[in-house]
């Protein structure tokens, strides 16, 4: 099985193959030699490699994964090739961007713009009261707002769409 | 006699007090919201109470609720930790109505010091050094902007009645200030209940220096030398020091000098941090702390004094016993907290459920940890999850041996703050000395280390592999499926999901 990995932000081909119970893995086509080993079932993991020793933490799901090592966090993503070639079709057809969504759970404390108004890179759309402090949270591009899907004194869970914006370029060229 | 101690608080902070009650055979109690039936702090108690309800505002802020609690269990005194009623001068007042010992200072310092435009006009009578600015509250952006001009930019508006980060924000030049004027008065009465604001001039190359005090009931007062706090974000600590390597002994003493005299001014007993910020060897009184602090433990490490035992000995009206001169300072401690936040998005809360933890250990090395396995991180209590601290003969030891303990740690479950940490603490500039509050905030934490990018991405994908073929084994047939079954919620994702990641197998 081949996987496209991205860790933070590097990425990296790599092959699995199972033989007769022992897992063959190459990296960037490279053998790549390595014991795994995994010492319980919530994540702890040693890796053996090149006569070193590793303890990793690895946690997630098959797309997403966490790992500690060396008390350093690497998010990782991971895609196979059916994944990705959906992933590639999805980007460009411009289904990603645009959308402001909220990173963090929270209640909206005011919303800044009106839907049509026209906002520079930074500026802010609203506020969002979240851990007791109150966040800007500022235009990701310039753009003109085209929806706001939350009012003010609504409460929002992370991940939520809060405004969705035309950014300028596209907006001139449609 | 006090046998018998209830602590209004949960987490790290609650644990601390409960483990130096213990070491003194006092009992204590615990209260509790309902998150918190299967806390640490509700386990390790003698007693604990069960307060009814989740939010803050329901539980561990109810003074009512609280001093019911006390009453029920026969607890003589009660310890506020940090945070929640600690700095509540009506909840003070309220136990001590109630004929109980409140472990912390007069109601009327609390009172003195928490209002900040009071507490400084106080302290520019009793001749401590204040940062220039208002020194009364003004309430619309109008009238802050007439004042920041008076002033000179950049300046800061401050919460009156602020605290912890909240309801402070930077102007550099007057465009910023209606909206910086709105955010903080609003986070300032969402908090705190009261909207109104004070501005101060904003210093360059700021370092957070504060100094430890305890005061007993006799007139006696003792400093215990400095803190530096000035790795912070949004005025939020992360790491700190004691001591500082910009406070040579004199300077140290003479810190020390002043808190004391801070604290005599306001009538001060029992614990408390007077914070200041200090500038090219200038420092200004900031504000003074009037409980106990979360980095108290780096002045544990350095001066061999268990700072809650001092608290709960004056509290029941024994004397200091000891006086300045009795106060040592040996080698250096450093304090990480874990906060379930993520650095690589400007430190936003994290939220989940702790599972893989991995806890380090050796020589001076000390957790104060409020975390538990199968603990859901929730955005309704503080993000902090515990402090790491690390002592060492030199600044440098301290620094080696914190790196290796958060090389050891592992936090599963929820994004932490403690990658920050080792970025911090393996800068050359951190390690020089040669950095200000502004410091944290300047760092580019997005992005992340690529060290060990070809061994986490195969590991990663082996890792992928072996769950896909358990997915596949376990969706086979049920008896096969035992081998690999972790829990029915995760046989429950594999169902859901095998459609989709049925290629992998």
């Amino acid at each position: 099985m081949k996987y496209f990995v991205t860790v933070n932000g590097a990425v990296r081909e790599v092959s699995v193959i199972e033989r007769l119970g022992q897992v063959e893995v190459s990296v960037d086509g490279k053998p790549f030699e390595m014991s795994y080993n995994e010492v319980d079932d919530l994540g702890q993991v040693i890796v053996l490699h090149a006569g070193k020793s590793y303890a990793l933490s690895l946690e997630g799901d098959s797309n997403e994964v966490a790992a500690t090592l060396a008390g350093h966090r690497y998010d990782v993503s991971l895609e196979d090739e059916r994944e990705r070639a959906a992933h590639a079709a999805e980007r460009a057809s411009g289904k990603v961007g645009g959308i402001v969504k909220a990173v963090m759970p929270g209640v909206v404390v005011d919303v800044l713009v009106t839907k049509g108004q026209t906002v520079a890179k930074g500026d802010s759309l609203l506020i969002l009261s979240a851990m007791k402090m109150q966040n800007e949270i500022g235009a990701p591009t310039d753009g003109v707002v085209q929806e706001i899907h939350v009012s003010a004194g609504q409460t929002v869970s992370a991940g939520v769409k809060l405004v969705t914006l035309t950014p300028t370029a596209t907006a001139a060229t449609t | 006699m006090l046998q018998r101690i209830l602590i209004a608080n949960r987490g790290e902070i609650a644990l601390r007090v409960i483990r130096s009650a213990r070491e003194m055979g006092l009992e204590t109690v615990a209260i509790y919201s309902d998150w918190d039936a299967r806390a640490l702090h509700t386990r390790m108690a003698h007693i604990a109470v069960p307060l009814g309800g989740t939010a803050p505002r329901d539980t561990y802020l109810r003074v009512d609720k609280v001093l019911a609690a006390a009453k029920q269990t026969g607890a003589q005194a009660i310890h506020p930790g940090y945070g929640f009623l600690s700095e509540n001068a009506e909840f003070a007042r309220a136990v001590r109505d109630a004929g109980l010992v409140w472990i912390g200072p007069p109601a009327e310092a609390i009172e003195a010091m928490g209002d900040k435009i009071r507490s400084r006009r106080r302290m520019k009578d009793a001749d401590v050094p204040v940062v220039p600015g208002l020194v009364e509250p003004v309430d619309d952006a109008a009238a802050v902007k007439k004042h920041a001009a008076e002033i000179g930019y950049p300046v800061m508006i401050k919460a009156s009645a602020g605290g912890g980060g909240k309801g402070l924000r930077i102007c550099r030049d007057p465009s910023q200030i209606e909206t910086a004027f709105r955010t903080a008065s609003g986070e300032a009465l969402a908090s705190f209940g009261d909207g109104r604001v004070y501005l101060e001039r904003y210093l360059d190359e700021p370092r957070h220096i504060e100094v430890q005090v305890m005061f007993d009931n006799h007139g006696n007062g003792v400093h215990y030398g400095v803190r530096e706090c000035s790795i912070q974000r949004r005025h939020q600590k992360l790491i700190e020091e004691c001591p500082s390597v910009v406070i040579d002994a004199k300077t140290r003493d003479a810190m020390g000098e002043v808190a004391l005299r801070a604290g005599r001014a306001v009538g001060y007993q029992n614990a408390g941090t007077v914070e200041f910020l200090w500038s090219k060897g200038q420092f200004y009184f900031l504000e003074m702390n009037t409980r106990l602090q979360v980095e108290h433990p780096v002045t544990e490490m350095v001066t061999g004094i268990d700072l809650v035992r001092e608290q709960i000995r004056v509290a029941r009206g024994e004397k200091l016993g000891y006086g300045q001169d009795a106060v040592r300072w040996n080698g250096w401690a450093i304090e990480v907290r874990i906060n379930a936040e993520d650095p690589k998005q400007k430190f936003i809360p994290s939220t989940g459920t702790i599972r893989n933890l991995r806890m380090p250990g050796g020589p001076f090395v000390r957790l104060d940890l409020g975390m538990y396995r199968e603990m859901e991180v929730g955005v309704d209590y503080d993000p902090m999850l515990g402090k790491l601290i690390v002592w060492g003969a030199t600044r440098q030891e301290a620094i080696e041996r914190m790196c290796r303990a958060l090389q050891e740690i592992n936090v599963g479950g929820v994004r932490t703050s403690l990658p920050a940490a080792l970025t911090v603490l393996e800068h050359p500039r951190f390690r020089s000395g040669d950095f200000d509050t502004h410091f944290l905030e300047g760092l580019d934490l997005s992005k992340g280390t690529t060290e060990f990018v070809d061994l986490v991405s195969a590991a990663a994908a082996v890792y992928r592999h072996h769950k896909a073929r358990r997915r596949a084994l376990a969706t086979d047939s049920d008896g096969r499926g035992a081998w690999v079954a972790r829990s029915r919620q995760e046989i429950a994702q594999h169902s859901a999901r095998a459609g989709r990641a049925g290629g992998d197998a």
